[in-house]
């Protein structure tokens, strides 16, 4: 469990080393050509990785088999993109930040809940404080 | 009104996320960021072209900005890998702690010559509240 618990801390971590990359990128191209950029690189880089990993023999059967909604991640991240840079000017950094967490959190419950069927009390509870203390440190650091 | 479409911006990653977790049990980690990648890709180039009417260009960056894509494919794989074993509030609460973490880390140190801004003493208490949330997530 704690090497999972790891992993996306260091996920976490990680987000915002791109999201540095992400907002140079957007300083050399533009917002919308440099945040296209990580698009294009990332599928072609994706691209040669499924290649490699299956030895070059990729089930296409499986993505047919799929449920067609799955594949609708791509567009929410790029309509929640949009709405982050629409948004942007227009709010402050505190604010949006504690209503973009509260989104997360409300769906990621909401999904653990009703698809995953995981929540624990232990874990609920550990979703709490962690909650609450990220929510504590940004009013800290926003004073 | 924009306070509510910020938070369906936050529900629509937690969906993202969720969604991609799910596929991936089919399709494998590197799939799904294939996936996710070229259908949002497509997306935005439409969207560039029909609402902002900019001219689509990659060129000309320092070469080192590029690995924005490194990322994406990272980001992605690792993120729909932790939400299968630990659901979706909870990788969301510890990316976010660790977001926390390293930009504190990040600004204290002045790292990618960011404006250095020391650790604030009164920030340890809800690093604390974390830590301790954190090792409840581990018992469960």
């Amino acid at each position: 469990m704690i090497l999972i618990i790891l992993i996306a801390f260091l996920y976490g971590c990680a987000t915002v080393i791109s999201k540095m990359i992400n907002y140079r990128a957007a300083q050399e191209l533009g917002t919308w050509n440099g945040s296209l950029v990580n698009y294009v690189v990332a599928s072609i880089l994706a691209l040669v990785m499924l290649l490699f990993t299956t030895r070059f023999q990729v089930d296409l059967y499986a993505y047919v088999k799929a449920p067609l909604y799955l594949y609708a991640g791509g567009t929410f991240g790029v309509i929640a993109f949009v709405i982050s840079i629409i948004t942007l000017s227009k709010m402050k950094v505190f604010q949006s930040t504690i209503f973009l967490l509260s989104g997360q959190l409300l769906a990621g419950i909401l999904f653990d809940l009703f698809v995953f069927g995981n929540l624990t009390a232990y874990k609920t509870a550990g979703i709490l404080l962690v909650t609450v203390g990220i929510l504590w440190d940004k009013k800290v650091t926003a004073a | 009104m924009y306070s509510f479409l910020v938070l369906i911006a936050g529900m629509l990653q937690s969906a993202m996320m969720s969604f991609n977790g799910m596929l991936s049990e089919s399709i494998g980690l590197f799939g799904v960021s294939l996936v996710v990648h070229v259908s949002g890709g497509i997306l935005l180039v439409l969207y560039i072209l029909i609402f902002i009417r900019e001219k689509i260009t990659l060129k000309g960056m320092p070469w080192h900005l590029y690995s924005a894509g490194f990322f994406g494919v990272l980001l992605v794989s690792v993120s729909s890998y932790c939400v299968g074993i630990l659901g979706a509030a909870a990788t969301t609460c510890l990316s976010v702690a660790g977001q926390l973490f390293i930009s504190a880390v990040i600004d204290h140190y002045g790292w990618f010559h960011v404006p250095k801004v020391p650790f604030s003493p009164k920030r340890i208490p809800c690093f604390l509240m974390i830590l301790a949330g954190i090792i409840l997530l581990n018992l469960s």
